[in-house]
């Protein structure tokens, strides 16, 4: 660790002392406000993520009061050894009141599977629900006893390296846990596109034109690959389409897919991977009678949406998910719910991925 | 035809596109409130896509001249900023519509306007008529409406209205409202809109009482010793408002509508289900409990009218009520009331609910508090200078929007000390995200068909019958019950002291 992160994590404490010195921390300034609505823990094995988390942490606080547990692992190390700071992250709320949130970061090194958890089980705010954003690949410290205890899990398979594994585990958690929250955000980026395609929808002849569409296309960043298989996965489950048994794949880093409507008939699916790309920089469904296209170009923080008819056009502009981490977080914390939508498609997902 | 892609993007009703139509569209209420609220809903993605705007007034100008306007004012008040990109479209979607409310051929070019703009977007023609105007025109433009045959909607589409407040200045007036609107629009297309429903906190006392387990079992006249709503102001008549307010009284302004409305929030029966008339089924029952004070004598006893005199707010001198601007000063409106309401019914049986609302007070609070009643006179309350003090769990409506509980506690050391403690939950504290504004809500709603937040006609009818008692015996010709004074900046009367004293109870200080 170096100074600047030690400084960034705040006062080093006594692992055994942590509720001792937060409740000092408190009595030093009696003007501020504590708040808390849940328990935000936040794990990463990247070395230097601790102080990284802690600026991430600060920015989401501003919309989410919670307890912020950061616990940074190395797994290499050959001696076990486990360091701690707490600080809080404090703010104007409205402009009139400091509200604060504190943080209490681990530093956790060898092998460590049991004290990552009871590190994290021992400093729990009671009766608030836990919601644990994991970076990086789900790796054999998610385990059982771990995803058992926690309400939401945070995720960004984007980042993952091994995405077959995670998932993989991931599924399992489900299968065991099956009120066990998912938010990858790979689907919270795809968000405000999901939005705009069901505004668009709301249009008369876009919705009659469903039944005949013929052809979908995709243009994302082959970093956010996933993140154009669940808006096309998302999109070909609510039209009511199945995936169809002569799936295409031409092999490439491009994909092609094929989905079977109803009645039989096959919609061709086209995603096309550009490095220059926004996450998602465009999404166009062709049918008989209507165009639909929702795009952005690069550096905008705005869609660009577009519905092409025989008798009239619509040509507006709505939000763009935010590219930034902790904005997206931030996002999907407000948003809360179930999000049963994405397991509802996770297998159609998968079969794409 | 269904739009499956909107499956859980949201979780309450969906709302369908259509053109809204504002009548009174130069007024302060859209340019305010209407038009930044239609605005926020499109920058936050929920604005069904194809939405229209129709402003409709008198003043002669163009779509562009409306739309600047309507900018400029959107940069001061717009709840999540002004962006210049997404105004540029949805100005795009909002024009005007010239002509004198009285103007018959008006609503049919209007008519004409409409069907243009469906046949352009090729939109089914889904109408929301907003009355935004004066009410002394809304006779004229529901009228109109009719004969213009703007009422009937399309096959496979419907026409909605939406009347703001006042509903009436008394029974009379509202029933003729109501049968004006009636003729007009069936009772399921109409939405009276009361801004304080779709605040986030009034939205909130349903869910308060009917979501957690604990407060339900004690929400009635064995654990609960009376209910206070208080609404205080402290701003007077600036702006010009006293010429309206001077016509109509605080129990006209606030307490026939908002204050009542909270108060069957906060006493009515759980509902079988949530839909509207589910709710505003349970609702109207309080309303219609409520114990009618009937008789000057009644009213005497049970009500405290009051007028603000000079005083001091924020540092700063005021003038009395009567010394106001475009205020009679020989005027006989109540610019303060508190009213002991009793609600007859099986679970409130001798419990009061005191409201109160006044100008010229010292802050701006709306709140509602419950009292619970004390512990029994043993033990730690049997202990010589136990404090009396029962809990108290107080709703805040604005600002500082939260709810907290008083409870008694222990004070450390060795002797035995009991003190009032607060456990308080600030939404502004917790929540950073701002809750959209009541506008927002209500016109999503309205264009969803979902009418639970709106006041139905008999909940408005039945308050003005309870409302017009009170105010008959104010303004008879004998015996009135007395006008009482108090100085602006302080908490109202002495009379109003004395009316919760007598049932041996005192206002919360807030």
């Amino acid at each position: 660790m170096t100074d600047s992160e030690n400084m960034a994590l705040g006062t080093p404490v006594e692992v055994a002392n942590i509720e001792k010195e937060l409740y000092k921390l408190w009595e030093a300034d009696e003007a501020r406000t504590n708040a808390s609505l849940m328990n935000f823990a936040v794990y990463s094995e990247e070395k230097g993520s601790l102080a990284k988390n802690s600026d991430i942490v600060r920015k989401i606080t501003r919309e989410h009061a919670c307890r912020a547990i950061l616990v940074g692992i190395d797994k290499q190390a050959k001696e076990k050894t486990v360091s701690a700071w707490i600080t809080a992250h404090c703010h104007l709320a409205h402009g009139q009141k400091s509200v604060c949130c504190e943080q209490i970061a681990f530093h956790l090194t060898g092998r460590s599977t049991g004290r990552f958890r009871n590190t994290i089980f021992a400093n729990l705010q009671s009766d608030l629900p836990l919601i644990l954003w994991w970076q990086g690949d789900l790796s054999n410290m998610f385990s059982e006893g771990l995803y058992r205890r926690i309400n939401r899990l945070v995720i960004d398979s984007s980042d993952w390296k091994n995405p077959i594994d995670s998932f993989k585990l991931m599924s399992e958690a489900w299968g065991d846990k099956k009120s066990l929250v998912i938010q990858d955000l790979a689907w919270t980026r795809t968000y405000n596109y999901r939005l705009a395609v069901a505004a668009l929808y709301d249009d008369p002849m876009a919705a009659e034109s469903l039944p005949t569409t013929q052809k979908i296309k995709v243009v994302a960043n082959p970093k956010h690959r996933f993140s154009a298989l669940l808006m096309v996965a998302w999109y070909c489950d609510l039209a009511g389409w199945q995936p169809s048994q002569d799936l295409v794949d031409d092999g490439d880093l491009n994909g092609s897919y094929r989905f079977e409507k109803k009645n039989g008939e096959l919609v061709d699916v086209e995603v096309k991977y550009d490095d220059e790309s926004m996450p998602i920089s465009k999404f166009e469904v062709i049918s008989d009678s209507v165009e639909i296209c929702i795009s952005r170009n690069k550096g905008d923080d705005l869609l660009h949406h577009l519905l092409k008819c025989s008798k009239h056009t619509l040509d507006t502009h709505g939000q763009a998910d935010s590219i930034d981490g902790a904005e997206l977080v931030t996002n999907q914390l407000s948003r809360g719910g179930k999000n049963s939508l994405y397991k509802r498609i996770f297998p159609k997902f998968l079969d794409l991925v | 035809m269904s739009n499956p892609f909107r499956e859980d993007l949201v979780s309450r009703s969906r709302p369908e596109s259509c053109t809204v139509v504002i009548f009174g569209a130069t007024g302060d209420l859209t340019h305010r409130k209407l038009i930044p609220a239609l605005y926020n809903l499109a920058i936050d993605g929920e604005l069904p896509s194809n939405v229209k705007i129709v402003g409709f007034a008198r003043r002669d100008k163009s779509d562009e001249v409306f739309r600047e306007g309507l900018k400029e004012l959107n940069k001061d008040v717009s709840r999540s900023g002004h962006n210049d990109e997404i105004w540029n479209d949805f100005e795009q979607t909002v024009h005007y519509h010239q002509s004198e409310f009285q103007d018959l051929d008006g609503y049919k070019r209007l008519a004409d306007r409409l069907d243009a703009i469906d046949t352009e977007r090729g939109s089914k023609g889904n109408r929301l008529f907003y009355i935004a105007s004066a009410p002394e025109f809304f006779d004229d433009i529901l009228q109109n409406l009719k004969d213009a045959g703007l009422n009937n909607a399309a096959k496979g589409a419907w026409a909605r209205v939406i009347v703001e407040k006042p509903f009436g200045t008394d029974l009379a007036t509202a029933q003729h409202l109501n049968q004006v609107v009636n003729n007009t629009f069936e009772e399921k297309d109409t939405y009276r809109i009361d801004h304080y429903l779709g605040k986030e906190t009034a939205q909130n006392i349903m869910v308060l009482r009917f979501a957690n387990a604990i407060f339900e079992p004690l929400w009635n006249s064995r654990y609960i010793e009376q209910i206070q709503i208080t609404c205080s102001e402290h701003l007077g008549m600036e702006g010009g408002r006293g010429g309206y307010y001077d016509t109509a009284g605080a129990m006209r302004d606030m307490v026939q509508n908002h204050l009542l409305q909270l108060l069957s929030l906060v006493a009515m029966e759980p509902p079988t289900d949530l839909s509207a008339d589910g709710v505003r089924d349970e609702k109207v029952k309080v309303i219609r409990s409520l114990r009618q004070w009937d008789t000057p004598e009644l009213v005497a006893e049970n009500v405290v009218r009051a007028q603000y005199t000079a005083g001091h707010i924020h540092g700063k001198s005021v003038v009395g009520y009567c010394e106001e601007d475009r205020v009679d000063p020989e005027s006989n409106t109540e610019a303060y009331v508190a009213v002991r309401c009793m609600v007859d019914t099986w679970r409130w049986s001798g419990v009061p609910f005191y409201v109160r609302m006044g100008k010229r007070l010292p802050k701006k609070a709306t709140e509602i508090s419950v009292h619970f009643k004390s512990a029994p006179n043993v033990l730690f309350n049997a202990i010589p200078g136990a404090s009396d003090e029962g809990n108290v769990l107080v709703i805040r409506i604005q600002p500082d929007e939260g709810i907290s509980l008083r409870m008694v506690s222990k004070l450390p050391g060795t002797s035995l000390r009991l003190e009032p403690v607060k456990m308080d939950f600030h939404y502004s504290t917790s929540f950073g995200k701002g809750s959209p504004e009541a506008y927002e809500r209500l016109l999503l709603d309205s264009m969803a068909g979902d009418a639970t937040l709106f006041a139905r006609r008999d909940e408005v009818e039945e308050a003005w019958k309870f409302v017009d008692h009170i105010e008959q015996a104010w303004h008879a010709e004998e015996n009135q019950p007395p006008m009482a004074e108090f100085t602006a900046g302080s908490w109202g009367p002495e009379e109003a002291e004395d009316l919760l004293a007598k049932d041996g109870n005192t206002w919360r200080r807030l």
